[in-house]
């Protein structure tokens, strides 16, 4: 438009450029001139307007395009929500359902759960309780009553858990476990419970259940009954001190048959020999004693035992005759040493240090039932003729002291000529087994 | 040993197995005591109410012939003859605190012989 206004003024201008020749002539151009300038910047003014105009129209097209434009984004933002509304509504509804569904499901599952639990209780051999914060019974399981030796829920629903524990120890024990579980605290420990005359043990663990606040709000009980484990422990401990007890008797022997080898010896290769096969009739004589568990031995055995040490293999140098009877322990080891320094003197000066010698080993059991008599005899025969020892050695001396001289008996061993014989009379009660 | 009193006291040896016995009064005859033997508590006694010259009571624990243990006698010895000093012997552990009577001595089984001799000269010493 500017450009169509300069094309205007170019044509107005070579008008302007008539040459002057007079001053008439001038005066006219001179007015010529002046109009000319005049109408000039008249429509130079109307170019102006007329720019001015289509600018205002510019910027007022502008304006309505604008608003225009910004009442549609305005519209799109009101749909857009809208639509967004919608949508979340279905959302809402969506989740509603959607967790209402889960409640549900979280409820099945809870009371599956509850099932599974009071099933666990119910099989279970476990003695379970939930405590107030005071420790009185809120709930226990079905074998509740069993445990306390009561009739039935109701003597211990309400009633202090500690209260049922007499046993001080255990008392204390329970008591301790409780102070620790309202201190948020687990405890284990095991406690006595004596019921009536019977006595069981238990194996308690006790656990504080805490509230929505994190603080115990209750407290959980279970009692596993642990009584047949504590036997069978007392049961070990009480055998562990009897075989203590007797590898220390033992030991004790092994001791005094050494000491009264070296004691009674004539020279050390003598004493040596001799404790050896001391020491091995012990032996023997204590694989007898396991057969009865360590605590009898059978004479049978015994005797028999003896006669395979000194029967040197032949058949028919011993005759055995008597009913078994069993022996108390200590007697059964007693009776093997005297039969060994028997067969040892024997086979070293007496009936079997020759091959017609015999010996004869016989035992009864007479006399009333309230007064059994027990009479064992061991007997020399066909041997070299027998002069009596001239001083008293370990064997005779044992004899004197044994078997015999703790009950009440006598042992009496003499030396005909014919060959030794021992006698043994002593009540039966004091030697056998019981 | 210059502490050897002039004259050993007699002792009085109560025990049930015969082998230990037998050792025991061997031990004690050597070291130069005299020696009195009984099976059990119940002969024991008898020696002790016949008898004015016991000077040492060495007993063992577990005696089943007898009326009562040799802790029962030890204690009854302690109350009836309250000079005569009282040796247990046993392999049955270590006695309870009530078992023996005040002063009693306890040696667990098997023993040492020289501890078993130390022992009742230390007794031998105090009663003199």
């Amino acid at each position: 438009m500017s450009g169509a206004a300069g094309a205007a003024m170019d044509t107005i201008t070579l008008v302007g450029r008539i040459p002057v020749e007079d001053g008439g002539v001038t005066r006219r151009l001179a007015s010529l001139e002046t109009e000319n300038r005049h109408l000039r910047a008249l429509l130079i003014q109307a170019h102006r307007q007329a720019d001015a105009e289509l600018l205002r129209n510019a910027r007022l097209g502008q304006i309505v395009a604008s608003e225009r434009d910004a009442s549609r984004a305005e519209a799109e933002r009101i749909r857009a929500e809208s639509e967004a509304l919608d949508a979340k509504h279905r959302i809402d509804l969506a989740d509603r359902s959607a967790r209402l569904a889960d409640a549900e499901e979280l409820n099945l599952q809870l009371r599956a759960s509850e099932e599974f639990n009071r099933r666990i209780l119910w099989t279970s051999t476990d003695c379970v309780k939930v405590l107030d914060l005071d420790g009185r019974m809120i709930t226990v399981s079905a074998n509740g009553p069993a445990m306390f030796g009561v009739a039935n829920h109701a003597a211990l629903i309400g009633q202090p858990w500690a209260a049922f524990w007499s046993a001080p120890e255990s008392r204390a024990a329970v008591k301790a476990a409780l102070d620790a579980a309202r201190a948020g605290r687990p405890r284990r420990f095991q406690a006595r419970l004596g019921r009536g005359g019977a006595e069981t043990w238990w194996d308690i663990a006790v656990t504080p259940i805490d509230g929505a606040d994190g603080r115990p709000e209750r407290i959980l009980a279970v009692s596993r009954d642990i009584t047949e484990l504590k036997q069978n422990e007392d049961r070990q401990t009480l055998l562990m001190q009897e075989l203590a007890h007797r590898v220390k008797n033992t030991l004790a022997m092994v001791q005094a048959i050494s000491a009264q080898t070296l004691r009674n010896a004539d020279s050390l290769a003598a004493a040596g020999e001799a404790l050896g096969a001391r020491l091995f009739a012990l032996a023997r004589a204590h694989e007898v004693l396991l057969q009865g568990s360590w605590s009898s031995a059978g004479l049978a055995d015994l005797v028999g035992t003896a006669v395979t040490l000194h029967g040197g293999g032949e058949p028919g140098r011993f005759a055995v005759s008597g009913p078994d009877l069993t022996l108390a322990a200590r007697t059964g080891l007693t009776l093997a040493l005297m039969l060994h320094e028997l067969g040892t003197n024997a086979a070293k000066y007496g009936a079997l240090s020759t091959p017609a010698g015999r010996v004869a080993i016989t035992w009864e059991v007479a006399g009333p039932e309230e007064a059994r008599r027990f009479r064992f005899r061991w007997e020399e025969s066909g041997g070299p003729p027998v002069t009596p020892p001239a001083r008293s050695g370990f064997g005779s001396r044992l004899i004197q002291r044994s078997l015999a001289y703790g009950v009440g008996g006598s042992a009496h061993l003499a030396y005909p000529e014919t060959g030794v014989v021992l006698t043994l009379d002593a009540p039966l009660s004091g030697l056998v087994a019981g | 040993m210059p502490e050897t009193p002039p004259e050993q006291p007699v002792v009085l040896l109560v025990e049930d197995d015969g082998l230990l016995l037998m050792e025991a009064s061997d031990t004690l005859s050597d070291a130069g005591f005299t020696v009195l033997e009984a099976p059990h508590a119940d002969k024991a006694l008898k020696v002790l109410e016949n008898r004015d010259d016991v000077g040492i009571l060495m007993t063992d624990v577990d005696m089943p012939q007898g009326s009562m243990d040799g802790f029962a006698l030890a204690r009854l010895v302690a109350d009836r003859w309250p000079s005569i000093p009282v040796l247990i012997v046993s392999g049955m552990g270590t006695p309870g605190p009530d078992d023996m009577p005040d002063g009693a001595r306890f040696i667990p089984k098997p023993y040492e012989p020289t501890t078993l001799v130390r022992t009742l000269r230390a007794f031998a010493r105090r009663a003199a």
